[in-house]
């Protein structure tokens, strides 16, 4: 009890230092709504106005790359489209060409042929006609030849009107 | 036996006024840290440039916003909370430049190791709250308050005085005394192994120590940097959670 006297003396004579003192709450008062209007009227408004510009900016160059982005995705599909395109149209114009060179080649070939044929028909008269006169040319000293080879064979004279019909019948086969 | 000889507790944490003893507006230590902690963040915000591209001091006052913004608000309260920014901002600033003081050559006293200052923030908060809780319910907010959901009737009487007690006297007084003894106690600490430092460097014998208690002390020098730094952010959160709780009572 005696040490709750001495305990209650002595604080009455020191002051608590755990107890707020009215001056430095004035103080703390103050300054703290002053630091809060500061921050509320003037330091935090531009910080706000720069972050909020610079987020829309972001925002804004985000969109405009998507919007890029998409453009060229939607070029590349163009391309892509177009050389699709072009491969086919190549593709039709290769085989129509192809086409049209079958039918040129056959219509050439044809023609050659015919030509050929031509020429091998004239070439057969000519040839044709060539040996039967050589065969006239031929045919009174072979049959001179063929009288006097059989006379010979025969040991009597053939004359060359008896061995006439012969040779000819002969030549004849020969033709 | 090491011959210590700590200062009293008076002497640590009161000082003389430099003008009007006495008055109510004694101005003394703690109420030019109060005044360094409102100019010292004013002309940061200020120096720093508002360019699109942040740089230096702007990158630092931007973190800052966005900390309050992102850590205290958007995690406690949510968008709707963003209209407290500027208060919020102002508890952060405001306790983390009072504590920062502990640390700082020829002053060594952090403002909030005083009960004045932490008192003043959690009346602030105290009114903000109640102003918020009466503003979204009304007269109603009392009820809301008071009477949680689901609790019989039965119970009530000894609810209510709970409830009232613990809503409005002690998360006040919680917050306050949270600060004020955090700071208080590593100020106490810091001063502890500073004697500790001076007393085994006077005794020959124990002068080996001396290097051990040096790194002591300026591990814990580091310690308190981070202790202000984590007492201002949970006086900031604790604020945007009562302020949330007046908004969205149950």
């Amino acid at each position: 009890m005696s040490f709750i006297v001495l305990a209650a003396e002595a604080s009455a004579e020191t002051k608590n230092p755990v107890l707020p003192v009215v001056s430095e709450m004035f103080w703390g008062a103050v300054t703290f709504t002053a630091l809060y209007l500061l921050v509320k009227f003037v330091l935090l408004p531009p910080f706000k106005r720069t972050m909020s510009d610079r987020a829309a900016t972001i925002a804004a160059d985000k969109d405009a790359a998507e919007l890029a982005r998409q453009q060229v995705a939607s070029a590349d599909s163009d391309v892509v489209d177009q050389l699709a395109g072009t491969r086919a149209e190549a593709a039709a114009i290769i085989e129509q060409a192809r086409e049209e060179a079958e039918v040129e080649r056959t219509r050439l070939v044809g023609r050659a042929e015919r030509e050929v044929q031509a020429m091998r028909d004239l070439a057969d008269t000519e040839l044709s006609s060539a040996r039967d006169k050589a065969m006239q040319g031929m045919k009174p000293q072979v049959s001179e030849l063929a009288a006097g080879a059989a006379s010979r064979v025969l040991n009597r004279q053939v004359s060359l009107s008896e061995a006439q019909p012969v040779i000819d019948r002969h030549l004849a086969n020969q033709n | 036996m090491l011959a210590l000889e700590f200062p009293p507790i008076e002497n640590l944490v009161e000082w003389p006024a430099y003008f009007g003893d006495g008055e109510f507006f004694a101005f003394n230590k703690i109420a030019l840290i109060s005044v360094l902690a409102v100019v010292i963040p004013t002309v940061l915000f200020l120096l720093a440039k508002k360019e699109m591209v942040p740089r230096g001091l702007q990158n630092i006052c931007e973190s800052a916003i966005e900390f309050v913004e992102n850590q205290v608000i958007m995690s406690a309260i949510g968008p709707e909370g963003l209209k407290y920014l500027p208060m919020l901002l102002s508890m952060f600033l405001f306790v983390f430049f009072g504590n920062i003081f502990e640390v700082i050559p020829t002053f060594q006293m952090p403002a909030n190791a005083r009960m004045a200052n932490p008192l003043v923030l959690a009346l602030i908060t105290w009114a903000t709250f109640i102003y918020v809780g009466f503003k979204h319910h009304g007269i109603g907010y009392l009820k809301e308050v008071m009477v949680p959901p689901g609790v019989p009737k039965a119970l009530l009487p000894v609810v209510i005085p709970i409830e009232f007690l613990s809503t409005f006297l002690l998360r006040p007084f919680g917050l306050a005394v949270r600060l004020f003894a955090n700071l208080l106690a590593g100020h106490i600490l810091l001063v502890t192994f500073g004697v500790l430092c001076i007393a085994v460097w006077r005794l020959d014998a124990m002068a080996i120590l001396v290097p051990f208690s040096f790194a002591t002390l300026v591990a814990l020098t580091g310690f308190e940097v981070m202790v202000s730094f984590i007492q201002a952010f949970v006086f900031a959160l604790l604020t945007a959670v009562y302020i949330n709780s007046s908004i969205h009572t149950h």
